[in-house]
């Protein structure tokens, strides 16, 4: 009975932590599974031991196409691949809205404007964007080999969807990734996601 | 010859001016698909080295919003960029106040319907009167309803300049209306206070009224400051106001700045007044650390001490003496319910007495700049002693070797009204030696407590006192409840005998609390006072009634002697010099070593305990000292920092406050990662939760 009692304050106590809408950095990153867009499941858990890149996006928001438009995204993703991370596009916006795509549709997006991502992940229903608390689009996490969430944040360190921001911005996806090769702690973990408000289907 | 001075000149050129130019300043208008725009100015005419205010007025489509200066989660703040003649200047953009406009969980701060965003100009001192002033603004926005479209404008206005002291204004009612809406500077003294993860943004003025205010909600001017999405709970008294922010993850930083938007009832109507917040964040949370902490408002500090209190006669520090004072009740089931009722004040009065002393104190502490926590008179040996000596004493009538009337046997017992004053020395002494206990919820809001107003403060430790006494004061009422206790008879003798070795187990605990504190020295001086306090409960019980002056005066002496060699010794006793032990699984505490660590990307975990703090011991007996915990440490590298707060260490009380907690154990466990954010675990351990929490922790937390 004591222990029962003991047990249960001890429950109330750890819920009394409040929850945060997006995971914590230094965490393990939230596990999914979702279909992508060649039509197979994709685990998560399965890519333990790579680096992943996850990039929310919404191919007609302004400042998704400025990213693209200037060859900033596709660059980036280029030299990520290039050292083995798996980059995974990932969209939220259910059927109607902007931004949806079939799976054939978004890797013929990809096609046209040379984009290289490893794979796109189709999340209509907003599971996995709320899991991560994606806000915008873009808006960019990066998880280590060990499955540890290392950063979350915008693609670079100027909110704006003007291309002459680029030559100026700190590029948080780029300056990631060459800290972990370093085994050198992340700069700046968490950073100002900019963008396209994510509309989440209801 | 000149027919006319230019002086005069300028004059009909000013004349003429202002009597035929007014089609010239019809502001050029730029239509996109969702928004309307307009460059529009206060000034008909303008002059040499004048001030004007022009103003961007722009309809947006309904259902559509621009953005504010701080665009909230997601968009841009429309920005205007000036081409003007050479010589003058724009200042930045004077935003009234916005709204919020939520998107799901996403909160955007902007302007639907309409707006008018007002820049003022410069004017040169080289303008001459007949010259024209034209105005050129490239305004870029990005409008938003479910999509968002970048838009681009460029507006022109050409103003006339004519001659100094001639230059005459407009009313025009978008500008006018905009600068009703801009946030009124120094109106309402405002603060900011981070304490418990919550921000308090609060306002004291005589304008405040609580019928009045219907809704008020802060925007900050930056952004990462607050969450845009979260909450902000108002609290309106007469007088003042406060709105509880929640504080962005990451950065908090020295100064709160934004506008505070307030809805007030003027009559039948409601007006809404923008004030310019701009002040100082002081409290326990600056930038470095932003930890969310539990919580918690007022009345569940106030629900979470009484509970801890109730649980806190289950503690081992408390039950023996409940247990005693239970015993005598059976004892006198015959006695008439009123003398009854009042035994249960009269405890309940002395429990709440020790725990209003306990409140002044910290309060005063507090006023002097330094801070105590709970369980703070252990850290003063000379209270140890003493009340090692009490306990010791209450054991020694227990095993009934004192016996005189009056006395410290009579803490269980009732006798005549006098007895009384026994009941509320006993709910003084279960406060006293509650105390090196923490019970569950107590730490929350004990930490909830210290951040807060002296009435406030008082009332959390009262219910903690409460909680306390309620379960003594409800059998007394009720002692119907007695029922469920066995019948009175000889075994409650022997009981209350055995009881009394509790009571010596805690006064051996507590000579070893000394020991840590005072050394050898001072434990040899307790246990001698232990000996004269004996000798002398003997000396006197033994008496006969012919040398009865003799042996009272001998048993005062030797219980005198016995104080007098405790505080002799115990007083200027330097604590013993902590030796490091080589093979010790844990390092020291301090915030410079966390930092270390934390910076090689090491996973910590930091114990903050005392020697004097029962649960701490039953939790490293239970928990963190079993082998699988040791080894679990070990395969994780996980550093193991022990802070000891069995004397006053202002480190270690700065740390617990941190984490909004006043008194120990404490324990958190910080994942490698230099920004991973700290775990605090349970106040009562076992080893699943030690093991789930250090990152052996494979289930990811999912929260939304």
């Amino acid at each position: 009975m004591i222990k029962k009692l003991i047990a249960t304050a001890a429950l109330t106590t750890i819920l009394a932590l409040p929850a945060t809408a997006s995971p914590d950095i230094g965490r393990e990153a939230p596990n999914f599974t979702a279909r992508t867009a060649d039509g197979k499941m994709l685990d998560l858990k399965s890519l333990r031991g790579k680096i992943v890149v996850l990039e929310w996006t919404n191919h007609d928001c302004p400042y998704v196409k400025m990213h693209y438009g200037a060859n900033n995204m596709q660059s980036t993703q280029k030299a990520a691949t290039g050292q083995g991370v798996v980059w995974l596009q990932v969209i939220s916006s259910p059927q109607g809205k902007q931004g949806f795509l079939e799976g054939p549709a978004a890797i013929k997006k990809n096609e046209e404007r040379n984009a290289v991502p490893t794979n796109v992940v189709l999340d209509p229903d907003g599971k996995v964007g709320s899991l991560y608390g994606a806000q915008t689009t873009p808006h960019m996490y990066v998880i280590d080999a060990k499955g540890t969430l290392v950063y979350k944040g915008g693609i670079d360190s100027i909110p704006s969807y003007r291309a002459d921001s680029l030559p100026k911005a700190v590029n948080y996806v780029r300056e990631t990734l060459a800290a972990i090769a370093a085994n050198k702690p992340v700069p700046n973990p968490s950073t100002r996601a900019y963008g396209c408000t994510i509309h989440y289907g209801s | 010859m000149k027919l006319f001075r230019p002086a005069t000149l300028s004059f009909f050129v000013a004349l003429a001016l202002t009597t035929f130019a007014v089609p010239l300043q019809a502001a050029e208008i730029a239509k996109t698909e969702h928004v309307t725009a307009r460059l529009i100015s206060d000034a008909r005419s303008v002059e040499a080295g004048g001030t004007i205010t022009v103003g961007l007025h722009k309809i947006i489509k309904p259902r559509w919003h621009t953005y504010w200066q701080n665009s909230g989660d997601a968009g841009t703040p429309t920005s205007i960029a000036w081409t003007l003649p050479a010589g003058a200047s724009a200042g930045e953009i004077l935003w009234p106040a916005p709204k919020r406009i939520m998107i799901g969980p996403v909160a955007n701060y902007g302007y639907e319907d309409d707006v008018t965003l007002l820049t003022v100009i410069k004017l040169p001192e080289t303008l001459r009167a007949g010259d024209s002033f034209p105005i050129k603004a490239v305004v870029d926005w990005l409008v938003c309803e479910e999509i968002c479209i970048p838009e681009q404008v460029t507006l022109e206005l050409t103003l006339p300049v004519v001659a100094k002291g001639f230059s005459t204004g407009i009313s025009i009612r978008e500008i006018e209306s905009a600068r009703a809406k801009l946030p009124v500077e120094n109106a309402w003294p405002f603060t900011a206070n981070a304490a418990n993860g919550k921000i308090e943004l609060a306002a004291a003025s005589s304008d405040i009224s609580r019928t009045k205010i219907k809704s008020a909600q802060f925007f900050p001017s930056d952004w990462g400051v607050i969450k845009h999405a979260a909450n902000q709970p108002l609290v309106v008294r007469d007088g003042e106001l406060s709105l509880a922010l929640d504080p962005y993850e990451q950065k908090v930083p020295p100064t709160l700045r934004g506008v505070l938007v307030v809805d007030e009832a003027n009559g039948t109507r409601t007006t809404q007044t923008a004030y310019a917040v701009d002040a100082p964040l002081t409290g326990a949370f600056t930038a470095q650390n932003t930890f969310a902490m539990p919580q918690i408002g007022m009345l569940t500090a106030l629900a979470f001490a009484l509970l801890g209190g109730i649980i806190l006669n289950l503690m081992p520090c408390v039950f023996p003496v409940l247990s005693i004072k239970v015993l005598s009740l059976l004892n006198h089931s015959r006695m008439g319910y009123r003398q009854r009722h009042f035994h249960g004040l009269a405890y309940t009065a002395g429990v709440l007495a020790c725990f209003g002393v306990f409140a002044a104190i910290v309060l005063a502490v507090k006023a002097g700049g330094a801070e105590l926590g709970w369980g703070f008179q252990f850290q003063s040996p000379l209270f140890v002693l003493l009340l090692a000596y009490l306990i010791f004493a209450v054991g020694l009538s227990q095993s009934g070797l004192i016996a005189f009337g009056g006395s410290l046997s009579r803490l269980g017992a009732y006798g005549g009204n006098d007895g009384y004053g026994m009941s509320f020395l006993a709910g003084a002494l279960a406060a006293v030696v509650a105390t090196p206990c923490t019970a569950p919820f107590m730490g929350t809001a004990l930490g909830f407590a210290v951040a807060q107003p002296a009435p406030v403060l008082f009332a959390i430790f009262l219910a903690l006192g409460l909680g306390l006494a309620l379960p003594y004061l409800l059998l007394c009422y009720f002692p119907v409840l007695l029922r469920f206790l066995p019948r009175p008879g000889p075994w409650m003798e022997r009981l209350k005998q055995a009881l009394a070795f509790p009571m010596y187990a805690t006064a051996i605990w507590l000579v070893w609390v000394l020991a840590q504190q005072a050394g050898a020295n001072a434990v040899a001086a307790a246990l001698v006072g232990m000996l004269l306090i004996a000798f002398g409960a003997w000396i006197f019980t033994s008496a006969g009634k012919s040398w009865r002056i003799a042996n009272f005066s001998l048993a005062a002496v030797s219980i005198v002697a016995a104080l007098a060699i405790g505080v002799y010794f115990v007083k200027d006793a330097a604590a013993p010099e902590q030796t490091a032990d080589a093979n010790a699984r844990y390092e020291a505490f301090s915030p410079t070593r966390l930092e270390e660590l934390r910076a090689q990307n090491r996973p910590v975990f930091v114990n903050l305990t005392a020697a004097w703090c029962i649960t701490c011991l039953v939790n490293e007996r239970v928990a963190l000292e079993r082998a699988n915990v040791i080894s679990a440490f070990e395969a994780a590298n996980i550093a193991y920092l022990k802070g000891d707060w069995t004397h006053r260490d202002p480190a270690i009380t700065q740390m617990l406050a941190k984490f909004g907690r006043n008194g120990v154990p404490l324990y958190v466990f910080y994942p490698a990662g230099a920004s991973a954010q700290p775990v605090v675990l349970p106040q009562i351990l076992t080893p699943e939760i030690v093991l789930r929490e250090i990152g052996q922790s494979k289930t990811a937390r999912i929260e939304n």
